[in-house]
């Protein structure tokens, strides 16, 4: 497929033309640009050196080969550790925004964890815990609940005043107050600090694998590495991205249906 | 026939006041925002706190409300503190501000239903009174499932009201509720809550800087001026109110009075009226 099957000039009977009835023009940009990066990682694997370039036939096999238990390890750590992260990060948050002594108290701690690297927290984790697993949540969860908090206490602030007001004036207890007003309007940045720290979760929990463990995707990829099958290596790599993507699919779907109303 | 000679429609005198301010007075710093002040409503009474902005009137509010205390004297709104029994009002008191202030990831109709669900009212009913109150608000059925966003100003206004009267709250608070809106929308939405408010029998404080407003709603205006005083108290019947006389005069008294104390001049009597 060339830039202009799907460009403006292109005739009505062109397939470019048929795929735009179909998919909207971004999408259709983004999967020129994957494929142009496709063609050129096909052309190093002929033209390059084939220890940093395996074809995309060493890669698709290495792939097939990769267990599926050590992806699914990865994802269950993933999602246990974001999951705890949200909810420790809400009480916090929610403790925070109720009593002002407490962030007076807290938020200096939490900036400053923050601004730990998270290699760091994994060389700590090794120096400080025997257990694997717990090693791989203290890490995500030092990581990621920092974030958590912070997003939701901006976001909290952030609802309007006189909302808040108008709620009170039917004098809620706290949980209606939070859970009528507060919660689903801090929703969207919540969903938006969900997708950040994807991002950032799928790194650190390989981080944490490669160092501190004997499954999960980040083991495979100390594996492979030691190997030196570069293949395998980029077949990990291809997991780890069809995982964060799913996941950002994932928080985008729900995005869509909680918050609908601002599209009707 | 003086105004302040016109006859009361509402008496006082048999009525057990359902808001009573004995000496208030409320500071923030420095600043005095409400001085000394003593009124009471009725039951079913329809009164106006009119005056210009920063003459106290919405401080008195959120005192009647219950989310300001008073530094000294003693606020009671249905035989209760409003502030230290902050729970025992619930249900009976209701609001409609100035913006409506509709959340805005809910419907019409979900809107007008967040009081009830605050107030743990059953499930299965909460969906047909809310639309109930917005049919009897004037909003049509075609309306009820729209997100505010998808609402104009006056419909929007009237899910706020409607709101506010779904929980059948003895009092109704109005933060210059009709004042954003236009003339001709404003005048529609007052007639309608008025006969919905007489029907029922609440009692109703309206705060207001619109003169307009108060002479059309209220049974009684109270004029406050910085610092939160009263300046002048009027008793409207509904003779007066239907005589354009009495109403000109009234507009230009109360002018009068509230243009004199915008600009720290001089107090004046409700007995120059």
């Amino acid at each position: 497929m060339t830039g202009a099957d799907v460009g403006p000039d292109a005739s009505g009977s062109s397939p470019g033309r048929k795929l735009s009835q179909f998919l909207p023009r971004e999408t259709v940009a983004g999967i020129i640009a994957i494929a142009a990066l496709a063609l050129a990682w096909h052309l190093a694997s002929i033209y390059g050196p084939s220890y940093a370039f395996p074809t995309w036939g060493r890669i698709a096999r290495a792939l097939i080969n990769i267990p599926l238990q050590d992806v699914g390890i990865s994802i269950a750590r993933l999602a246990v550790s974001m999951l705890l992260s949200f909810v420790i990060g809400m009480i916090f948050s929610t403790l925070v925004f109720e009593r002002p002594f407490v962030e007076a108290l807290l938020l200096p701690l939490v900036r400053l964890l923050m601004a730990v690297p998270a290699v760091c927290w994994v060389i700590f984790a090794i120096l400080w815990f025997k257990g694997v697993e717990f090693r791989i949540f203290f890490v995500m969860s030092i990581v990621c609940t920092p974030v958590f908090i912070i997003d939701s206490l901006d976001a909290m602030k952030g609802v309007p005043l006189d909302l808040r007001q108008m709620v009170r004036s039917f004098r809620p207890d706290a949980v209606r107050y939070y859970t009528k007003l507060i919660f689903p309007s801090i929703l969207p940045y919540v969903l938006t600090s969900w997708k950040i720290n994807l991002t950032l979760a799928v790194r650190v929990v390989t981080i944490a694998e490669l160092v501190g463990a004997v499954s999960g995707i980040g083991h495979g990829l100390v594996i492979a590495q030691e190997m030196f099958s570069i293949a395998e290596v980029f077949a990990w790599t291809v997991v780890l991205v069809l995982i964060l993507l799913a996941l950002q699919g994932l928080v985008n779907v729900i995005e869509r249906r909680t918050l609908h109303w601002r599209t009707a | 026939m003086p105004l302040h000679d016109q006859p009361a429609i509402f008496d006082m005198a048999d009525a057990k006041p359902v808001i009573s301010l004995d000496r208030v007075t409320v500071r923030f710093g420095d600043q005095v925002a409400v001085n000394d002040l003593t009124f009471s409503v009725a039951g079913e009474e329809v009164v106006a706190l009119l005056g210009q902005t920063g003459a106290g009137k919405s401080t008195v509010l959120n005192l009647i409300l219950g989310q300001i205390k008073a530094t000294a004297g003693a606020v009671i709104v249905d035989g209760c503190d409003p502030y230290a029994d902050y729970y025992a009002l619930r249900g009976k008191v209701a609001v409609s501000f100035q913006t409506d202030r509709l959340l805005p990831w809910r419907t019409a109709r979900e809107n007008v239903e967040l009081g009830l669900e605050i107030l743990g009212r059953p499930k299965n009913s909460r969906s047909r009174v809310a639309a109930e109150w917005l049919n009897r608000l004037k909003l049509t059925e075609a309306h009820h499932d729209k997100y505010p966003h998808q609402l104009s100003g006056g419909m929007r206004q009237r899910v706020s009201l409607a709101r506010a009267l779904v929980v059948d709250p003895d009092l109704i608070l109005l933060d210059e509720s009709f004042s954003q809106l236009d003339h001709v929308t404003s005048k529609a939405l007052r007639t309608d809550f008025l006969s919905l408010v007489k029907g029922l029998r609440k009692t109703c404080v309206l705060v207001t800087h619109r003169i307009d407003d108060a002479l059309e709603m209220a049974d009684r205006i109270i004029i406050l001026a910085v610092p939160g005083e009263i300046k002048l108290e009027l008793t409207l019947s509904g003779a007066a109110r239907n005589d354009p006389a009495w109403i000109s005069a009234a507009t230009k008294q109360i002018s009068a009075v509230m243009t004199a104390h915008s600009g720290e001049g001089a107090p004046e009597s409700a007995d120059a009226v």
